[in-house]
């Protein structure tokens, strides 16, 4: 990697047609796209409305029980909470990553994307075997007297939160530092010439100039999280289960496609809506890291 | 149009599908698939020349969607007995070619139209030795949290099991236990659940039990016996232990269905019985089986502990799954 970082981070960029003649290069594109997404998503849909006979029972199996409800409700708080936290936690790191001497902080960036690399259930069982009862955590904090039972950290809100920030953190850095870099620095050295407290310049400038990056990574990292299967299966307990384990779960073992289906497109048009809320709120160019 | 989901699908599935000369076994992993590739998978590609490929874990959905999507993959899967019995009934399953597969010794219980044993099992209690004070004697142990306390695993899909062993617990008597009293089960299950860890695969059970992670649990006998052979510190308890039976079953639309044929006889067989309950623990489901085992092998397997031992009601299960399951996963998300 060179010392120059992007400026513009790779977040959810939608290629826009702007002319007829770019709709014949994006061609196999849109093929492929149409083949494998398009396609897919109407058979489920049908499906959702076909299964097992026609009609909208499906749909009103899902919103009607009190089950699915309470896995829709778990999906949106556990989102959010990742959501939440994944910010607290990558601020930081993102600001000191802006303002780091850029030799030093193309090194940090590697690091951040090596992990991104590794493979996900790989680093899920890693967080296993440090979170579990008989756990490195768990098992240092009583040999030094600490604690003398263990911790819950496992198979409960707290190791999904645990696992999921961890695994999302690097969808916030990245279009958060970008945002930072392009804050001119003087904004704030005029803020503190000002009298403004380092309290007052984070709050009154730093925080309303990077939320276009605070927003675009946010909505990311929600949209993932919605969906996300490994890890709140292996970390979460029975009573966490989210959105995409019940899909799973009414897929490969009540084999009840129907309501899979309708499952699966709710969430899809949900995490969709999102999108274009976002686009509407912050517009594209904000969505896409540019300022 | 509906089937465009499953065809795609099982096309992708498809891309790795067996030649003429191959075929694909399909089962549940670890020590277990490890036996029966030793114990029926070598032996058969000596005698036959069919290179038997090997494919896992087990997926009832990958399974359906191949036999929907037309494009089988799978020529012979490793299932549950319920689910084999279900599975039947949706025409999802090759009806066996007894003329193929002799039946005359297979043990009637776990052989239908459309399945041949594969083994039979026992679900058992099991504990790690240096995580527990004294011995459990029984399921109601399980349930008792002041004498025996710590995390306890349980099978985490609706199976036959968990819900008998609460019955059982709560004081229900063994020939009762059918219909089930599911009202009753969830009620005796709500009084441990925050206790319970859920385990999903076989591997992850022994993984639990090993580490001390869940001290108790009930696992499938042959875990418990691989445990014991790798020098874990564990006991089990087969007081009240409960049979069920995993299946061989041949997806419809399989495209190797002689060899697959063959492979089911030579798996039945009692030397492939024999060798494969001599390295999984594993009882068998052909009756002339044991003839070819040494003694001490017979004693140790699910046959030997028929005091006191339950057979899970698969044909009610089958008939039940759909209403039991919605129950199960709906009291396991509260």
């Amino acid at each position: 990697m060179s010392g120059n970082l992007p400026h513009r981070p790779p977040v959810l960029r939608k290629p826009v047609v702007r002319t007829r003649r770019g709709l014949g290069g994006a061609l196999p594109a849109l093929i492929i796209v149409s083949l494998f997404f398009v396609v897919p998503v109407v058979a489920l849909l049908l499906r959702s409305v076909t299964e097992p006979t026609p009609g909208l029972q499906n749909y009103a199996i899902l919103f009607g029980d009190g089950t699915y409800a309470r896995v829709f409700f778990n999906t949106f708080l556990v989102a959010s909470i990742v959501t939440a936290v994944t910010v607290m936690v990558a601020f930081p790191v993102a600001w000191t990553l802006a303002i780091m001497p850029p030799a030093l902080g193309s090194i940090v960036f590697g690091i951040i994307i090596l992990s991104m690399w590794t493979n996900l259930l790989t680093r899920t069982y890693a967080w296993m075997v440090l979170l579990q009862r008989t756990g490195v955590i768990n098992r240092t904090l009583m040999d030094i007297g600490l604690i003398s039972e263990p911790l819950p950290l496992i198979n409960n809100l707290t190791g999904v939160t645990i696992g999921m920030v961890y695994i999302m953190l690097p969808f916030m850095i990245l279009p958060l530092v970008g945002t930072l870099r392009a804050i001119d620095p003087m904004t704030l050295r005029a803020a503190a010439l000002c009298g403004a407290s380092p309290l007052d310049a984070f709050r009154r400038i730093l925080l309303p100039l990077s939320l276009p990056g605070i927003a675009a990574g946010g909505l990311m990292v929600f949209v993932m999280s919605l969906g996300y299967f490994v890890t709140p299966t292996l970390l979460g307990g029975t009573s966490n289960m989210m959105l995409a384990g019940m899909i799973a779960q009414m897929i490969q073992s009540l084999l009840n496609w129907g309501l899979g289906s309708a499952a699966a497109f709710i969430l899809l048009v949900v995490t969709m809506a999102l999108y274009a809320l976002q686009l509407r709120l912050v517009g594209t160019q904000r969505v896409t890291g540019g300022v | 149009m509906k089937l465009i989901l499953a065809g795609i699908l099982a096309g992708l599935l498809a891309a790795t599908a067996a030649r003429a000369d191959e075929m694909v076994f399909t089962s549940w992993g670890g020590t277990t698939q490890e036996a029966q590739t030793k114990s029926w998978a070598a032996p058969f590609e000596a005698s036959s020349g069919v290179k038997v490929l090997q494919d896992g874990p087990t997926d009832y959905g990958k399974l359906k969607a191949m036999v929907e999507g037309g494009s089988v993959a799978w020529d012979v899967v490793d299932v549950e007995m319920d689910f084999a019995i279900k599975a039947a009934k949706d025409g999802l399953l090759e009806p066996i070619d007894f003329t193929v597969v002799p039946k005359a010794d297979l043990d009637p219980r776990f052989t239908t139209d459309h399945a041949v044993g594969s083994f039979y099992y026992s679900f058992v209690l099991a504990w790690n030795k240096g995580a527990v004070s004294g011995e459990p004697t029984g399921w109601a142990d399980m349930f008792d949290l002041k004498k025996f306390p710590g995390k306890r695993t349980f099978y985490k899909w609706s199976a036959p099991g968990v819900i008998e062993i609460a019955l059982l617990a709560d004081g229900v008597p063994a020939d009762k236990l059918y219909p089930l009293d599911l009202d009753r089960a969830f009620k005796k299950l709500d009084t441990i659940k925050s206790e319970i860890v859920w385990w999903d695969s076989g591997a992850q059970s022994q993984q639990l039990i090993a580490s001390g992670e869940a001290a108790f649990g009930q696992l499938w006998n042959g875990r418990v016996f691989a445990l014991k052979q790798d020098g874990a510190d564990v006991g089990a308890s087969w007081n009240q232990n409960m049979t069920a039976a995993d299946v061989l079953v041949i997806p419809k639309g399989s495209k190797n269905k002689a060899s697959a044929m063959k492979f089911l006889a030579s798996a039945t067989s009692p030397k492939g019985q024999a060798m494969f309950a001599e390295a999984s623990g594993y009882a068998p489901v052909n009756t002339a089986a044991k003839a070819e085992m040494p003694a001490d092998v017979v004693k140790s397997l699910p046959d030997a502990f028929v005091d006191g031992q339950i057979n899970l009601d698969m044909n009610y299960w089958a008939q039940n799954r759909d209403t039991i399951a919605q129950r199960w996963y709906a009291w396991q998300a509260k």
